[in-house]
């Protein structure tokens, strides 16, 4: 037991070199229900940062009203630009349109409604962001602590250059 | 699993002498826990102290086709009360596909989704254990960007096995407004079909091997509004009480949606009804505890608390026909859900300097009002009547921050709970909860976070109290430590402290955790589905990697 458990980490630790470098290619929904692929929603040469989050998820929240007080100053110097992928099941994805207005967020905002990409990058736990360049990842990161945007936005700045 | 392993390695090696269409993911996950004995909760009277949930997920993708596998392993067991089809080592899932955009091919494990999941939803939730992927084939094809088409025939994950009932599907959606360039509002509308051939018990009662189930949905939202209705008929399928065939019945459900939301407010309001909706891939896994076999959806629509003592009684949606006793009679649930949120502006008297967050929720659900016949296991419905009152759930937030430094939450919860029909033993609970968190932030990621909870009721277990300290060293580097204590009950014995102390390292997208406490017995739930777990105390240990 102990044996498949050594391996499988083995596995998993050849597998650091060769982790994933582009998006792969799933389609998700838009608020008003279209479906579209996440690739056109990238754009080409800028930074885009994927923040996988749920409205019952109180670190996800707290990152993205963190964000939202920033967002203004980080789209002048970098234009960067955030989707809020929502992973909201239908239990809860009725309550996302009334909470990012209440919010006042000015996120992108995206349904990834069955998990389907959040399972393609193999993501387990959310708040997790995926900062692209074009449709390639430069940067994941799981988890949210208060003040930890400020190590975003630094990949963010390395990136946008 | 030899060969599985053997894929893994050949694909690897495959990858790194590739060039730039290959693409791979992986992730990995593993949740231990050491079960130790406790002199307050009793001793650890099962087998294997240690146990352990591991799962391996591969993705791989060469320009448009896919192909993945997940290896499981339950060793020496699985954690206490996951199912025993979940145990040992195997492969859990496998796939390959091809995908244009426009069609999509599928051969092996797939998860689908038909609208809101009221027919048809597979998904996989780790902690719970639930993990119903579909096993057979599937064909999509999108004509236009407009329209989508899904079908697939396959069986259902149980376990490691599959499940005896085949399943059949077929969905639609068409984008109209795109179809027809509306210009101001957009207006869809959707159709599936899902189908469960089981070969039927020898019974006098009138169904079909086959179980026929059709939805239909429409959206519209235009300016600041927005609605949804969604419509599903269930055909005549057998109605199973404690393992026995006592009649056959149809189903149906309604759900409804209207929301109103322009930026600084947002309402959203829902209805949901539902008649003996249950389905599962095999007809006797009706009512199993484990949530295995579950073809369709059914979460409870009421707001999803995040704090201990707000999730201890916790509402499961009521979908199934029961007899319990002549005064313990199920046949569905009636109710709805109300969500206001609402911005201060800052600068205002109440919103202060930086303003501030409210939300609130109100959640009531009731039985099907019914002429029940006990004898005959029977009942004529009085559509949109409201009978015995399951639960209710009144909610109000406020998240304000006072300075760059301080951040505070304020939650009050009033609840209802009808024990004696939600879980179908005894008691009614009213209860009180206030909850209120302040954080402090001290630059770089280092953080301190204190929450104080009181649960306030002079039913079922009575008062508890609660308690959260959570510090981030960096923002890499968190340690917590929490009490709920049960300090209300009348029986001495029973004022339980469960407490918990951990902490979690995470760089990148990679997370270490590390655990110590005793676990409150009860429902755990996520996103509307309960598992039961018994009460612990014990050390446990979770990684979570993705690449």
């Amino acid at each position: 037991m102990i044996k498949k458990i050594v391996f499988l980490f083995l596995v998993a630790f050849s597998a650091t070199c060769f982790s994933q470098k582009n998006i792969p290619n799933i389609n998700v929904n838009t608020l008003k229900g279209k479906s579209v692929s996440i690739e056109s929603q990238l754009s080409k040469d800028k930074v885009t940062v994927l923040a996988f989050w749920a409205t019952w998820c109180v670190p996800c929240i707290n990152e993205l009203d963190a964000i939202s007080d920033v967002y203004e100053d980080w789209q002048e110097e970098t234009s960067v630009e955030i989707i809020a992928m929502s992973t909201d099941d239908s239990r809860t994805q009725k309550r996302i349109k009334p909470m990012i207005n209440g919010k006042g967020w000015d996120y992108q905002i995206l349904l990834d409604k069955n998990q389907e990409l959040k399972r393609a990058l193999n993501i387990t736990l959310i708040p997790h962001v995926v900062v692209l360049k074009g449709n390639e990842i430069v940067y994941r990161h799981t988890g949210y602590a208060p003040g930890a945007e400020e190590e975003l936005y630094e990949i963010i700045k390395k990136h946008s250059k | 699993m030899k060969k599985s392993i053997l894929f893994i390695i050949l694909l690897i090696s495959f990858v790194s002498f590739s060039q730039e269409d290959h693409d791979i993911s992986y992730g990995f996950e593993s949740n231990s826990q050491y079960y130790l004995d406790d002199s307050k909760t009793g001793d650890f009277l099962e087998s294997n102290r240690f146990r352990s949930n591991n799962f391996f997920k591969i993705d791989y993708s060469y320009k448009n086709f896919y192909a993945g596998l997940q290896v499981e392993s339950y060793e020496p067991k699985a954690m206490l009360n996951y199912s025993p089809n979940l145990d040992k080592t195997n492969l859990g899932l496998y796939y390959l596909g091809y995908n244009t955009g426009k069609i999509e091919v599928t051969l092996g494990h797939f998860y689908e989704q038909f609208g809101s999941g009221l027919i048809l939803r597979s998904w996989e939730d780790r902690q719970l254990g639930i993990n119903n992927a579909l096993l057979g084939g599937r064909f999509k094809y999108s004509p236009k960007e407009y329209l989508h088409f899904t079908s697939f025939y396959a069986n259902q994950r149980k376990g490691f096995a599959i499940s005896k009932g085949n399943i059949i599907g077929f969905n639609s959606d068409f984008d109209i407004s795109s179809a027809l360039n509306f210009e101001t509002s957009s207006l869809s509308a959707g159709f599936s079909y899902v189908g469960r051939s089981q070969e039927k018990t020898e019974t006098n009662f009138d169904y079909n091997n086959r179980t026929d189930l059709f939805s239909s949905r429409i959206e519209f939202s235009k300016d600041h509004f927005y609605s949804n209705l969604e419509y599903v008929a269930k055909g005549k399928d057998a109605v199973i009480i404690q393992n026995q065939i006592k009649n056959a019945k149809k189903g149906a459900a309604v759900l409804a949606n209207f929301g109103y939301a322009k930026k600084g407010l947002g309402i959203n309001a829902t209805f949901r009804r539902m008649e003996n909706m249950n389905l599962f891939s095999d007809r006797e896994a009706n009512g199993n505890i484990y949530n295995e076999s579950v073809v369709n959806y059914l979460p409870a629509l009421t707001k999803q608390h995040d704090y201990l003592l707000t999730n201890i009684y916790v509402y499961q949606a009521q979908p199934q026909v029961s007899f319990q006793d002549p005064s313990l009679i199920k046949s569905g649930e009636i109710g709805g859900q109300i969500d206001v949120f609402y911005k201060l502006k800052k600068g205002t008297f109440l919103g202060g300097k930086y303003g501030a967050k409210v939300a609130l929720n109100f959640s009531s659900w009731h039985g099907l009002k019914a002429d029940y016949d006990f004898a005959s296991f029977d009942y004529e419905m009085d559509f949109f009547g409201f009978g015995q009152k399951y639960f209710s759930d009144l909610s109000f937030e406020v998240r304000k921050k006072w300075s760059k430094q301080w951040n505070t939450i304020f939650y009050y919860v009033n609840q209802s709970y009808n024990k004696r029909y939600i879980e179908e033993t005894f008691g009614e609970i009213n209860a009180n909860i206030f909850v209120s968190e302040a954080t402090y932030k001290m630059g770089k990621g280092k953080s301190l976070r204190f929450e104080a909870q009181l649960l306030a009721t002079n039913d079922d277990r009575k008062n508890w109290a609660g308690g959260t300290v959570e510090y981030n060293a960096t923002s890499k580097l968190a340690v917590y430590i929490n009490d709920i204590y049960n300090y209300g009950n009348d029986d001495v014995d029973q004022q339980i402290h469960y407490y918990n102390v951990g902490g979690s390292y995470t760089v990148g997208a990679h997370r270490f955790a590390l655990n110590y406490g005793r676990q409150r017995g009860g429902l755990i739930c996520i996103g509307g589905v309960c598992r039961n777990v018994p009460e612990s105390t014990g050390i446990s240990a979770n990684i979570t990697m993705s690449f």
